[in-house]
């Protein structure tokens, strides 16, 4: 009876429709987020859902297609869900890159939604 | 005034320090956690202080140095912190490799406490 916790079953689940959805129709990524969102692209802060897809809405290519390495979960204080995404993406003909998210996770009337949410390019500086 | 947001500086403040003891005596890294803090590293998950200051007391290197890329801080829902941080290390004499790592802050009696860690090299299926 091996079976996953329920924070691994919800971050998976989770994990995977939004990287659907940002792949083949990013406008149904609102569903995900509220009022009390914050998303942090690139360094760039964004609160609230109107704000956060306004971004996601105008970011610069055509295709994109994310592809996961590995995810981790965690339970996180005030019962909400800790999960991490390492992958890779294709953006139009760019050449594939490396990239780190994270997401919070929140139980709001039975729907999991994201109330944190960071991602960031696999750039570095090297030293 | 162009003051940083409390979240973010208390998280670059517990980011510094926490590489600087890293890097320096990673036995000294007990008192950032507290029974109840998880930390999953590449995939492993261990539960409460003793046995995340044992996980990495045990890692098989000597030297270790790491080199922040960027780092974003956000607030969470229930007043804690969210931190991320994209940097690179080098273990010993092995090559650079990039990092990902992520914790949640939350405030125990004054004091910050990591509650949620989560570590993973920056290593893909190149796929």
């Amino acid at each position: 009876m091996a079976e996953r916790p329920m924070w691994e079953q919800v971050g998976t689940s989770f994990v995977h429709l939004y990287y659907q959805r940002f792949d083949t129709s990013r406008v149904e990524l609102s569903a995900l987020y509220t009022d009390a969102s914050c998303l942090s692209w690139e360094g760039q802060q964004f609160q609230g859902k109107t704000a956060i897809m306004e971004k996601l809405m105008s970011l610069p290519f055509q295709k994109i297609q994310h592809s996961i390495t590995s995810q981790d979960h965690q339970p996180a204080p005030d019962n909400c869900i800790l999960s991490m995404v390492v992958g890779q993406l294709k953006v139009d003909n760019d050449p594939v890159m490396g990239f780190h998210q994270l997401f919070v996770l929140k139980n709001i009337s039975d729907n999991w939604v994201c109330t944190n949410d960071i991602f960031r390019l696999a750039l570095y500086n090297f030293a | 005034m162009g003051d940083k947001p409390i979240w973010e500086q208390i998280g670059a403040s517990f980011v510094q320090h926490y590489y600087h003891i890293f890097d320096t005596d990673r036995t000294q890294l007990g008192s950032l956690y507290i029974d109840a803090s998880c930390l999953t590293w590449e995939g492993q998950q261990c539960q409460g202080k003793t046995a995340i200051v044992d996980k990495l007391s045990s890692l098989p290197f000597q030297k270790i140095q790491h080199s922040i890329t960027s780092q974003d801080h956000q607030p969470t829902p229930d007043s804690c912190i969210l931190s991320m941080v994209v940097g690179q290390l080098k273990a010993d004499e092995d090559p650079i490799i990039g990092f990902h790592q992520i914790f949640i802050l939350k405030n125990i009696n004054d004091a910050w406490v990591c509650t949620n860690d989560m570590f993973r090299l920056a290593l893909h299926n190149y796929g």
